[in-house]
C-alpha cells in the first residue's frame, strides 16, 4: 500500500496523455464536423476542465460530467433561445451522460468503456443523434466513424493502461513483471489456475486469487473514498456493493466472455467485410485476425499492441468442454461374445444322466442292497431331470461322492409322509357326547373393568404395590366355644370396652368441661355484677347456659354407662366363676382383678357434696328462668285474652243497646252470657298459670340419680383388670363331651384368601385353631397391580382335615395412597358367618340356640364371629418412592367406580344430603377458625348459598363450571374478541377492518362506539345532520331498506359458482388467431387511433394505490367570457359581442373606449379545468379563449372506503368526480414604494365558471365514459358574459338557451379496468299473471339476444320487493295546481316549469343505495313522501304530468351519458319529438347533437311497451313513430292483447303545503353552516362578511328563482354594482335541489370561493329555500 | 383469555378404492369454545387425480377459538364422498381426529371407516352406487354405540394442521 501514492501517480499520467490524445483528436472532429462555433468552444472548456482534473480517475470523471454539465449550461445560456434543435440535442447528451454516470458507479468494467468515452459523446454532442448511434457496417467506411474507431482504439489501449496497472497494484509482490509480453504466455484457464503449480509459481499470471475486476473496484473505491475524505463511513453503494458482491470467480469468466464477444463484434466490425469466423477456432484465429489489422494507423500501432495482449488473455478460457472430453460410442458386447465369456465364468451343470461308473469309489462295482434281501424304502419321487442335475453339479464338488451311497445313487431317506391319517375317525352321533364335554358357543364377553387400567404415567410404569398383612384372626364366637368361652369372650369383649373407656376417659373429660363452663358463668357475672349486662353478654350467657345443660346431660349418661360396664364385667365374672364351679373344670384362662383405689372419705364427701350442689342450684336456677319465661308467656297471653273479651263486650253493648233500649237490668248477666258466646265462637282460650317450680324435689331428683350413677362418697374405686394368666384344666380331668370338643378343636385349621378385584391373588398357611381360638398368621402378600384397586378381600377358610368351608369374607378397604406400609396402623375387621353349627360334644354350636342355666330358659343365639386383623398399604419402593397410583388421579378413580358426582369429586364424597351436615356442624358448634374445619366450614358456605344443593338435574357438561379459566361475562367482555366476532360476521363496520390488535388494550372503546350508538339509536332521528327531520326519516327509511337488501345479498354473495372461483382463459381458436395475424399487419400509429379494450381486473386482488381514474380532458366550447370592468358604477362597460345587452351605457365614455381597447388586448377568458376527486386535486394547463383545448390527462388515485376492493364495496362508494372550469385571472399589482414601475407583482385569482359532477359509480359501472357534457353554469356570472350563438330564434325559447351553455368533452375510465358486479337477478314474487311474466321473460330474452344493447325492460321492481308491469307505472297525474296557474295561457312556461319542478326533487341512485341488488321503482306517491329517487322515478313522474297535461308523452328507456342506464320522456308536439331529461328538467330536440341521451332502447306508454328494432339507436337517427311495426315491435300485439293492466299509481297526488316557517328556519341554519363553512376553509386568513352585500344578495334570489335565472344576469350585476361602488365582484349564484346539507357543502367547496387570498377580501352568502 | 389458531389444510386422501373424491368437513367443540372467526365446516372440491391414488384437494383450515375452558376440545370430522363417472355423490368414509393440543405443525392421519350394508346392499351399492349411511353423524365422534355397526376400513385423510395457542399458560395450561 506504500507504493498506492504512486501508482495512482502514474495512473495519473497516463489519464493525462489520454486527454491529451483526446485533445488532438478533437481537433480534427472540429475540423470535420463542427456544425456550431459555440460547441467547440464548449468541447474546450470541457478539455480544459479534464486536464485540470489532476486526481483520481473516479473523481475525474465525475469532475469531469459536471463541468460537461457546466459548459452545457453555458452553451445554453449562449446559444439563441430559438434554436430548438440544438438545445433538443444538448438535451440529449445530458440524458445519455448521466445515463453513462449511472452505469460507471455500478464499476462494472464492461461499462468502464463507455465511462471513459463519455467525453467523445460529450464532445460531440452536438451532432444529431442519428451519427452517434450507428454502429452498423454499412457506415463503417465514413470518415466520422473511422475517427471513432480510432479514437475508440486509444481509448482501448488507455484502458488496458490503467487495467495493467491496476493489476500490478495487484500483485504488488512482483512488480514489473506485468509489463512483459503476454503474448508468449501460456494460455489459461480457471481449471489451470487452480492445477498448475508452474503458473502459480510464476506467479506473474494471476497470483492474487483476487480477479482484476474485484482489484479494479476496489481501486475505484479506494479512489473515492480518498476523494471524500471527510465522510469516514462508507457510502451506500458500496456497502451495497460489499454485500452483495458475488466473489466466485466463475462469474469472471463469464465476464471476460462478454469482453471477448464484444471485442470480437468490434473487430468484425473493423473488417467490415470479414464473415463470421468459426468459434471453434480458438483464439489464434482471433488473434490473427486483429494482427490483419490495417497497418496504415501507425501511429496507433503501439497503442493496439497491448489490446492485444488483453485480448489473448481474455482469450484464454476458450478452451472449452471439448478439450477434455471424448465422445464415445455406447458399448456393446455381441450376444456371442457374452455367451463365450459368460461360459468362462459360469458352470451350467447338465442334465443327462452321470454314468454310475463315475459316482462309485473306483474299482467298485455298484452294490444294491435290496438285491441282498435288505429292506430298502422307498426313495421321494424325484423328476430325472432334476436328479440328474443335482448329480452332476455334487460331483463337481470336493468330496462329491460321499453324497452317493453303495448303489450309486444319491443317498436318500424314505419318505416319511404318510398318504392317509392314521388315526381313526370318530364316528359319534352328537347327542352321544358326553354332556361335560359338549361345547356351548358363549358371546364374547366385554370385560367388566376393561377401562380401569391405571393410566400409565411417566416412569412409574405401573410399577405399584400393594402389601396386604394379614397377622391374625380372633374369634369372639366360633361353633366349637364352650359356654365358659362363651362368657369369657364376653368378658373379654366388655373389658376392653372398659379398657377403650378408660383411655378415652369421657366422663372426666365433660367433668372438666362441665366446671370450665360454670367457672366461666361465675366470673361472667361477677365481673359484671355492678353493671347491668349488656345483651351480648346476656346472649353468651344464655348460651353458656344452654352448654351447661347439654354437658351435665353428656357427662350423667356417660357415668352412668360406666358404671354399667363396671356392674356388667361383674356380672359376667361371675357367672364364668359359676359355671367353672358346676363344671369343675375351666375352659378358659381368663381372670379377672377388681383392683381397689381408696380414697380419702372426707374431701370425697365434700366433693360430691358440692357436686350436688351446684348441679341442684343451676337446676334451680333453671327452673326459675323456665318459669320465669312460662309466666311471662302467661301474663301475655292473658292480657290478650283481655282486650279480645273487651272488645267482644263493647260489641255486644252496641247490639243490645240497638236492641233493647230499655233493657237496663241484669248487666252482668249479659256479660256472662257474651263472655260464653265470645269463647264460643273463637278467639283465645283462658290461658292457665304456670305452675311453681318444686324446688324442694329437685335436691331429691338429683341425688336420687347421683346414687344411681355415681360412686358413693368414701367408696373405693375398682378398677377391673383381666389376665388370661389362669390355668386350663387338662384333658385328663375333663369329661368326655369337653374332651371331644377340644379334640374337635385341634382337628381344625384355618387360612385366609387374599382376593383382588374379586380375583384370588394367594393365600395364607394353614394354622390350626388353638383353644383360645386366635390364630395367627403374620404374612404380608405384595401384590403388584396393574389394575386400579376395586376391592380388597379376605376371606377366612377353616379346614376341616380335606373339607374346607368359607366361614367368612372380610372386605379391607383401599387404602389411601398416602397410607404406606410401615407406618400403617393394623386394622381389626369384624366379620361373621350365619353357618350353621352342630355339635354333639359340649361346644355350643353356631346359630344354634343354647342356654347357660340348668333348666335351659334364657336361651341365646350366637353366630360364628371374630375379628380379623391385617393391614393393607402402599409399598414403599427402594429409593423411599411410595409405589402407589398417583393422587393427581382421583378423577380416573372415581370414574372407574363409576360415581360420577362432582361433589363426590370435590372430595366431600357420600355427604349427598348437604341440609343433615349442615344441622350438624351448627350442632356440633364447629370452631370456624380451626383449619381443620376450613374443608367443612368452605362446603357448607356453598351449600347454604345455595349454589351446590344436591343435583336434582342431568349435568351435559360435567364440572364444566368448575375447570373454566374464565367466566363467560369476561369472554363477552372482551373488546378484542368482540371486534374479531363482528368482523367474521360481516357487520358493516366492521367488515374490512383488515388488523386486529393482538393485545386486549389495544382496542379502544371507540372503535365499537359508533357501531353501539347506531344499535342505540336504531329508531331516534338524528335531526343535526339532515336539518330536515322529514328528510331525516327518509333517510332512516332507505337506510333500513338498504340494509335488509344488503343482508340478502350478503347470503346471496356467498354462494360461488364455479366461474367465481375458477378462471379459465379461452383456448384460442384458429379465428381468433387469424384475427391476431391481422392485427400485425395493422399500422403502429393508425391515423384515427381508437380506444382498445383493456383486459378486466377482478376486484379481489386489489389494494390502495392500485386503482387509478384516468380522465383525459380534451376541450371545452362556449365557456363564459369575461366582461371589462366599470370602475364606476354609473358608466356601464358594453360588451360588444353581447347581443342580448338589456340596457345601454349612458355615455360613452373614454372608459368605453378603454373597454373596447381592454377587449382587443385582453384575452377573453384563460380557463382552465380542475377535477377533484376524493379530495385529490389536479388541474390542467391554462388554455385561452371561450373554446379552449386542452388534450391532458390527469391520473387521481382512488382508494375504495376501509381499503376493500371487493364489487360490493365498489358499488357502494358515493363519491363524485368534480370537474370544474375555472378562469385564471391575473392580478397586476403595482410595487410597493420605489419599487413601482421596475417590479410587477401579479396575483392569481381563479373565478369559478362551472362544474360537472360525475358519480363515481356511473363510471365504475360503465368502465369509461366518452362524450361532451354540458357544464352546469351558473346562471349568472358576476363578471363574465355567455357568449351566445345568432342561430336560433326558433319558437321555443327554452331550446335556444339551452344550446348556449357550456360543453366540454372528456374521457373518463378506471385504470385498471375493474370487473363490475353482475346484478343478481334474482326471482321476486309477482301479483302479475304467470302468462304475463313469461311472455315478458320472453320478450326481453329475445331483445337481449337481438339487440344486446339496447336496454328493454318489461317488468320492474317496486319498493316492496315485488315485480310489476312497466306500464302500470304510467298514469295521467296532476301536477300541482299552482304550476299550472303560473302560466295559464302559455302551455310551453308550464311544461318547462313542471319539468323543472320534477328535476328539483333531489335525485339518489338506486345502485349506490342498493348496491348491485336490482333497481327499485317506486312510484309517484312513494317518490314524493320520499323525496329521493332514481331517474326512472323522476321520468315517470314527469311523464305522468305531461299526460295529465294531454300530452302525448312516453317514457324512453335507454343509455345516456353520464348516467347509464336511465329512463327519459318523449314528448311530441307541434309535430316534433322532445326529449326530456328528468332530472335536469331540460329538453332537447331530437336532432339535437348535445342531447345526453345516446340509445333509446324501448318506448313505454300507459298500454304498450314498444322494443327498438331500428338500424340505429342514437335519438337523431330514428324515428318515433311507434305505429310502424317495422320499427318498433309491440310487447302487446293483436297475439297478445293487452289485458287491461291497472296502474299501481294513485288516482290522484296529495301535495302537502310546506310549513313556510319551518323552511326560513331551515335557510337560516343552512346559511350559517355554510359560512361556518368558509370561514373553516380558510384557517389562515380572516373572512370578512359583508352585511349589505348579503342582504342585497338575498333580495335578488326570489328573483332569480322566478325569472328561471334568464336575463337578469346583467341586471344583476348592475345592480350589485350600484350598490357595492368600489368592490370588484366576482360571484354566482348556485342552484341545487336540496335533500341534505353535505352535497351543498360541497358543492360550495368545489367552487373554490374560499380560495380567494386577497388581504381585503370581503365575501357574502346568502341562501334561499324555496318551498313547495 | 386462552386462544387457539387452527391454520392449516386437508391435503388430500388416499387408499380409497376410488380417487374422485371429496371431503366434507367440520370442527366440534365443546360448549365452553367460541368461535371468533373462520369457517367451522366446509367441502372441499372434487379432485380427479390423474395420475396416482392420492386426490389432494389442499383446502385450507383456519379457525380462530377462544375458550373458557379445557372441555370439549375441538375435533375435526370428515365424510369422504365418492363422485362417480355420472355425478353421482356416494359415501365413502367417516372418520374424526382430535385436533392436537400441542402447538405447532402436525400432520394427521385421520383414517375412516364406512358402515357396511347387508349382502343385497352391498350388491347393490357395486351396481347402483349409494350406500349405508348413518343417520346421526354424531355417531362419529360420539364412539358409545358405535360397536353395534359393521363397518369397513376405508383409506386415510392427510391433514397438516398449524396450532397455535395463546394465554394458555395463564391457566396452567403448559403447552
Amino acid at each position: 500500500m506504500a507504493s498506492s501514492s504512486d501508482l495512482r501517480e502514474k495512473l495519473r499520467k497516463k489519464r493525462r496523455a489520454l486527454q491529451h490524445s483526446l485533445q488532438v483528436k478533437d481537433d480534427v472532429d472540429a475540423d470535420t464536423q463542427a456544425l456550431v462555433p459555440t460547441q467547440k468552444e464548449a468541447g474546450q472548456t470541457h478539455i480544459e476542465v479534464l486536464t485540470a482534473g489532476e486526481e483520481e480517475p473516479g473523481d475525474a470523471l465525475r469532475r469531469n460530467l459536471k463541468a460537461q454539465r457546466q459548459s452545457r449550461r453555458r452553451k445554453l445560456e449562449q446559444a439563441p433561445a430559438g434554436d430548438a434543435s440544438v438545445m433538443e440535442a444538448h438535451y440529449k447528451t445530458m440524458v445519455e451522460v448521466t445515463a453513462v454516470q449511472q452505469i460507471s458507479q455500478k464499476d462494472e468494467k464492461a461499462e468502464e468503456l463507455a465511462v471513459i468515452s463519455s467525453p467523445t459523446h460529450s464532445q460531440r454532442g452536438d451532432l444529431p443523434p442519428r451519427s452517434r448511434a450507428t454502429p452498423t457496417p454499412s457506415s463503417s467506411h465514413s470518415e466520422s466513424s473511422t475517427m471513432r474507431q480510432r479514437m475508440r482504439d486509444k481509448l482501448r489501449a488507455a484502458r488496458s493502461k490503467a487495467e495493467s496497472l491496476l493489476q500490478q497494484e495487484a500483485s504488488l509482490e512482483v512488480p514489473g513483471s506485468r509489463l512483459q509480453s503476454l503474448r508468449d504466455r501460456q494460455p489459461l484457464t480457471r481449471f489451470d489456475q487452480e492445477t498448475d503449480p508452474d503458473l502459480k509459481a510464476g506467479g506473474d499470471v494471476n497470483p492474487s486469487p483476487l480477479n482484476p475486476r474485484v482489484k479494479f473496484r476496489e481501486a475505484v473505491r479506494r479512489v473515492r473514498m480518498e476523494s471524500k475524505p471527510e465522510t469516514g463511513l462508507p457510502t451506500a453503494e458500496e456497502a451495497y456493493n460489499f454485500f452483495t458482491f458475488n466473489f466466485d470467480p466463475e462469474h469472471d469468466k463469464e465476464a471476460e466472455k462478454i469482453q471477448k464477444g464484444r471485442t470480437r463484434r468490434e473487430a468484425e466490425y473493423e473488417e467490415g467485410e470479414e464473415e463470421e469466423g468459426e468459434e471453434e477456432e480458438g483464439e489464434e484465429e482471433e488473434i490473427t485476425e486483429v494482427d490483419r489489422e490495417p497497418d496504415g494507423e501507425d501511429a496507433e500501432r503501439d497503442d493496439s499492441a497491448p489490446l492485444v495482449r488483453e485480448e489473448e488473455e481474455l482469450f484464454i478460457v476458450d478452451k472449452s468442454a471439448h478439450d477434455f472430453l471424448v465422445v464415445k460410442r455406447a458399448e456393446y458386447m455381441g450376444y456371442q461374445q457374452r455367451l463365450q465369456s459368460e461360459n468362462d465364468v459360469l458352470f451350467t451343470p447338465s442334465f443327462l444322466s452321470v454314468p454310475a461308473s463315475s459316482k462309485v469309489p473306483e474299482n467298485m462295482q455298484p452294490r444294491y442292497l435290496e438285491e441282498e434281501g435288505l429292506y430298502v424304502g422307498e426313495r421321494p419321487p424325484i423328476s430325472l431331470t432334476n436328479q440328474n442335475i443335482l448329480e452332476n453339479r455334487i460331483l463337481k464338488q470336493e468330496q462329491g461322492r460321499k453324497w452317493f451311497g453303495d448303489d450309486g445313487r444319491i443317498m436318500a431317506l424314505p419318505d416319511p409322509i404318510k398318504e392317509s391319517s392314521t388315526r381313526p375317525p370318530l364316528f359319534h352321533m352328537e347327542d352321544d357326547v358326553d354332556p361335560a364335554l359338549q361345547a356351548i358357543f358363549r358371546k364374547a364377553l366385554k370385560s367388566k373393568h376393561a377401562s380401569q387400567y391405571i393410566a400409565v404415567g411417566g416412569e412409574m410404569n405401573g410399577d405399584y404395590q400393594l402389601d396386604v398383612d394379614v397377622s391374625g384372626l380372633i374369634f369372639s364366637h366360633h361353633a366349637l366355644f364352650s359356654r365358659e368361652h362363651v362368657l369369657g369372650a364376653r368378658l373379654a369383649q366388655l373389658y376392653d370396652q372398659q379398657l377403650s373407656r378408660q383411655h378415652r376417659n369421657l366422663t372426666e373429660h365433660l367433668n372438666t368441661k362441665l366446671n370450665g363452663l360454670r367457672n366461666a358463668v361465675r366470673n361472667m357475672l361477677e365481673m359484671h355484677a355492678g353493671h347491668g349486662l349488656t345483651p351480648i353478654m346476656q346472649q353468651r350467657i344464655c348460651e353458656y347456659k344452654q352448654e351447661l345443660r347439654n354437658t351435665r346431660r353428656l357427662r350423667d349418661a356417660e357415668q352412668d354407662k360406666d358404671r354399667s360396664l363396671l356392674k356388667s364385667i361383674i356380672k359376667v365374672w361371675k357367672e364364668i366363676k359359676a359355671l367353672r364351679d358346676f363344671q369343675r373344670f375351666t375352659n378358659t384362662p381368663y381372670k379377672l382383678y377388681l383392683r381397689r383405689e381408696d380414697v380419702e372419705r372426707a374431701s370425697d364427701e365434700r366433693r360430691y357434696e358440692a357436686e350436688i350442689q351446684a348441679e341442684v342450684d343451676e337446676l334451680q336456677g333453671e327452673m326459675e328462668e323456665d318459669y320465669q319465661r312460662k309466666l311471662t308467656e302467661y301474663k301475655r297471653q292473658q292480657e290478650e285474652w283481655k282486650t279480645w273479651r273487651r272488645r267482644q263486650k263493647a260489641k255486644k253493648k252496641k247490639t243490645k243497646k240497638k236492641k233493647t233500649q230499655s233493657q237496663d237490668d241484669a248487666d252482668e248477666d249479659d256479660d256472662e252470657d257474651d263472655l260464653s258466646d265470645g269463647v264460643a265462637e273463637l278467639g283465645p282460650s283462658k290461658p292457665d298459670p304456670p305452675e311453681e317450680p318444686d324446688m324442694e324435689g329437685v335436691e331429691e331428683q338429683v341425688r336420687e340419680k347421683a346414687s344411681r350413677i355415681r360412686r358413693k362418697p368414701g367408696e373405693p374405686i375398682l378398677v377391673p383388670e383381666l389376665t388370661a394368666s389362669g390355668p386350663i384344666t387338662s384333658n385328663e380331668q375333663c369329661p368326655r363331651g369337653e374332651v371331644a370338643r377340644r379334640e374337635d378343636v385341634t382337628k381344625r385349621s384355618l387360612f385366609t384368601k387374599v382376593l383382588y378385584n374379586d380375583k384370588e391373588v394367594s393365600r395364607t398357611d394353614n394354622r390350626s385353631l388353638n383353644s383360645d381360638f386366635r390364630v395367627h398368621f403374620g404374612q404380608i402378600f405384595n401384590l403388584k397391580i396393574v389394575n386400579w384397586p376395586e376391592s380388597i378381600k379376605l376371606q377366612v377358610f377353616e379346614v376341616l382335615g380335606s373339607s374346607t368351608t368359607l366361614l367368612a369374607d372380610v372386605f379391607v378397604p383401599v387404602p389411601d395412597s398416602s397410607i404406606l406400609t410401615g407406618s400403617a396402623l393394623s386394622e381389626e375387621l369384624e366379620f361373621s358367618s350365619n353357618l350353621r353349627v352342630m355339635f354333639d360334644h359340649e361346644a355350643v354350636g353356631s346359630d344354634v340356640p343354647f342356654s347357660f342355666e340348668a333348666d335351659g330358659s334364657n336361651r341365646q343365639t350366637l353366630l360364628t364371629s371374630g375379628k380379623l386383623s391385617c393391614c393393607v398399604s402402599w409399598a414403599v419402593g427402594e429409593d423411599n418412592i411410595p409405589l402407589a397410583p398417583p393422587t393427581t388421579l382421583p378423577k380416573a378413580m372415581y370414574s372407574g367406580l363409576k360415581q360420577l358426582d362432582a361433589i363426590a369429586c370435590i372430595g366431600a364424597s357420600s355427604l349427598n344430603d348437604m341440609k343433615k351436615l349442615g344441622e350438624w356442624a351448627t350442632e356440633s358448634r364447629l370452631d370456624p377458625n380451626d383449619p381443620n374445619n376450613s374443608a367443612i366450614m368452605q362446603l357448607l358456605k356453598v351449600a347454604s348459598s345455595g349454589v351446590v344443593t344436591a343435583p336434582e338435574y342431568f349435568r351435559l357438561e360435567q364440572l364444566q363450571e368448575e375447570f373454566n379459566f374464565v367466566k363467560e361475562e369476561n369472554l363477552e367482555q372482551s373488546r378484542r374478541f368482540r371486534l374479531l366476532r363482528l368482523r367474521n360476521q360481516e357487520v358493516a363496520d366492521f367488515r374490512n377492518y383488515k388488523f386486529v390488535p393482538a393485545l386486549e388494550r389495544e382496542v379502544t372503546d371507540k372503535v365499537f362506539q359508533e357501531y353501539e350508538r347506531r344499535l342505540r339509536e336504531g329508531v331516534i332521528v338524528d335531526t343535526k345532520d339532515h336539518l330536515d327531520a322529514h328528510r331525516a326519516l327518509v333517510a332512516k327509511y332507505l337506510q333500513k331498506i338498504r340494509e335488509s337488501i344488503f343482508n340478502r345479498f350478503l347470503v346471496a354473495k356467498h354462494n360461488f359458482i364455479l366461474s367465481d372461483l375458477v378462471q379459465e382463459e379461452e383456448v384460442p381458436t384458429i379465428g381468433i388467431l387469424g384475427l391476431n395475424l391481422f392485427k400485425l399487419a395493422e399500422p403502429k400509429r393508425p391515423l384515427k387511433p381508437r380506444r382498445k379494450e383493456r383486459k378486466k381486473v377482478t376486484a379481489q386482488n386489489l389494494s390502495d394505490g392500485d386503482i387509478r381514474l384516468l380522465l383525459n380532458v380534451i376541450r371545452a366550447y362556449n365557456i363564459p367570457v369575461r366582461k371589462p370592468y366599470a370602475n364606476k358604477p354609473s358608466v356601464a362597460s358594453k360588451s360588444s359581442r353581447s347581443f342580448t345587452e338589456t340596457f345601454t351605457a349612458g355615455q360613452p365614455s373614454q372608459r368605453a373606449i378603454q373597454g373596447s381597447d381592454w377587449i382587443l388586448n385582453q384575452v377573453q377568458v384563460r380557463p382552465f379545468v380542475e377535477v377533484s376527486f376524493q379530495r385529490t386535486v389536479l388541474q390542467t394547463t391554462t388554455a385561452d379563449g371561450p373554446n379552449p383545448c386542452w388534450n391532458e390527462d390527469l391520473q387521481l388515485p382512488f382508494s375504495a372506503p376501509n381499503g376493500d376492493y371487493s364489487t360490493a364495496s365498489l358499488q357502494s362508494v358515493k363519491d363524485e368526480v368534480f370537474i370544474n372550469i375555472f378562469d385564471e385571472f391575473y392580478y397586476e399589482l403595482g410595487g410597493e414604494g420605489e419599487d413601482r414601475g421596475r417590479e410587477v407583482h401579479t396575483r392569481l385569482e381563479k373565478h369559478w365558471l362551472g362544474s360537472v359532477k360525475i358519480p363515481f359509480s356511473t363510471i365504475y359501472f360503465q368502465s369509461r365514459i366518452d362524450g361532451t357534457f354540458k357544464v352546469d353554469t351558473p346562471q349568472v356570472l358576476l363578471g363574465y358574459s355567455k357568449e351566445r350563438s345568432l342561430s336560433s330564434d326558433g319558437g321555443y325559447d327554452t331550446m335556444r338557451s339551452l344550446n348556449e351553455g357550456a360543453f366540454i368533452t372528456l374521457f373518463i375510465t378506471i385504470e385498471p379496468q375493474l370487473v363490475p358486479g353482475e346484478p343478481i337477478r334474482e326471482k321476486f314474487e309477482s301479483q302479475e299473471s304467470e302468462r304475463l311474466l313469461q311472455v315478458s321473460e320472453a320478450f326481453e330474452r329475445d331483445a337481449a339476444t337481438r339487440y344486446p344493447d339496447r336496454p328493454c325492460l318489461t317488468t320492474v321492481i317496486d319498493i316492496n320487493g315485488k315485480t310489476v308491469f312497466i306500464t302500470r307505472y304510467i298514469r295521467p297525474l296532476k301536477p300541482p295546481q299552482e304550476l299550472l296557474d303560473a302560466f295559464p295561457n302559455n302551455p310551453q312556461e308550464a311544461t318547462e316549469l313542471i319539468a323543472r319542478y320534477v328535476s328539483l326533487i333531489p335525485s339518489l341512485p338506486d345502485s349506490v343505495s342498493f348496491t348491485g341488488v336490482c333497481d327499485l321503482w317506486s312510484t309517484c306517491d312513494q317518490f314524493l313522501a320520499l323525496l329521493a329517487g332514481d331517474e326512472e322515478e323522476h321520468a315517470v313522474l314527469l311523464c305522468n304530468y305531461f299526460l295529465s297535461l294531454g300530452m302525448k308523452a312516453w317514457l324512453i328507456i335507454g343509455t345516456a351519458i353520464p348516467e347509464g342506464p336511465t329512463a327519459y320522456v318523449l314528448t311530441f308536439e307541434q309535430n316534433r319529438y322532445l326529449i326530456w331529461n328528468p332530472s335536469s328538467g331540460q329538453c332537447y330536440g331530437q336532432y339535437d347533437t348535445f342531447c345526453p341521451l345516446q340509445t333509446v332502447g324501448c318506448l313505454v306508454s300507459a298500454d304498450n311497451v314498444w322494443f327498438n328494432t331500428q338500424v340505429y339507436t342514437s335519438p337523431p337517427r330514428i324515428c318515433f313513430d311507434t305505429t310502424k311495426a317495422k320499427l318498433w315491435k309491440p310487447f302487446f300485439s293483436r297475439a297478445i292483447p293487452n289485458p287491461g293492466l291497472s296502474s299501481v299509481q294513485p288516482e290522484e297526488l296529495a301535495y302537502r303545503r310546506t310549513d313556510q316557517a319551518a323552511a326560513a328556519a331551515l335557510q337560516d341554519r343552512m346559511e350559517k353552516i355554510l359560512k361556518d363553512k368558509i370561514m373553516e376553509w380558510r384557517p389562515r386568513h380572516p373572512t370578512r362578511w359583508n352585511r349589505y352585500c348579503t342582504s342585497t344578495l338575498r333580495q335578488f334570489l326570489p328573483k332569480l328563482e322566478l325569472s328561471g335565472g334568464r336575463d337578469v344576469a346583467d341586471e344583476h350585476r348592475l345592480e350589485l354594482q350600484t350598490l357595492l361602488g368600489d368592490y370588484r365582484i366576482s360571484g354566482f349564484p348556485l342552484h341545487l335541489p336540496f335533500s341534505e346539507v353535505r352535497p351543498i357543502v360541497e358543492a360550495v367547496y368545489s367552487t373554490g370561493v374560499h380560495n380567494v387570498e386577497t388581504s381585503n377580501v370581503e365575501f357574502a352568502l346568502a341562501v334561499r329555500l324555496k318551498c313547495r | 383469555m386462552a386462544e387457539l389458531h387452527i391454520i392449516g389444510q386437508i391435503v388430500g386422501a388416499s387408499g380409497f378404492p376410488q380417487s374422485s373424491l371429496f371431503c366434507k368437513w367440520g370442527i366440534h367443540t365443546g360448549g365452553a369454545w367460541r368461535l371468533l372467526s373462520g369457517l367451522k365446516e366446509g367441502q372441499t372440491q372434487v379432485d380427479l387425480p390423474q395420475t396416482g391414488d392420492m386426490a389432494y384437494w389442499s383446502h385450507p383450515i383456519d379457525l380462530h377459538y377462544t375458550t373458557k375452558g379445557l372441555q370439549g376440545w375441538p375435533k375435526l370430522h370428515l365424510q369422504v364422498w365418492h363422485q362417480d363417472s355420472f355425478g353421482r355423490c356416494q359415501l365413502y368414509g367417516y372418520g374424526y381426529c382430535h385436533v392436537p393440543s400441542s402447538p405447532g405443525h402436525h400432520h394427521i392421519r385421520c383414517v375412516t371407516w364406512r358402515p357396511l350394508g347387508s349382502w343385497q346392499e352391498q350388491i347393490a351399492q357395486t351396481f347402483v352406487g349409494g350406500g349405508p349411511q348413518l343417520r346421526s353423524p354424531d355417531i362419529i365422534y360420539s364412539g358409545a354405540d358405535r360397536y353395534r355397526l359393521h363397518t369397513e376400513a376405508m383409506g386415510t385423510v392427510q391433514l397438516e394442521l398449524g396450532i397455535i395457542m395463546r394465554h394458555f399458560d395463564r391457566y396452567g395450561v403448559e403447552s
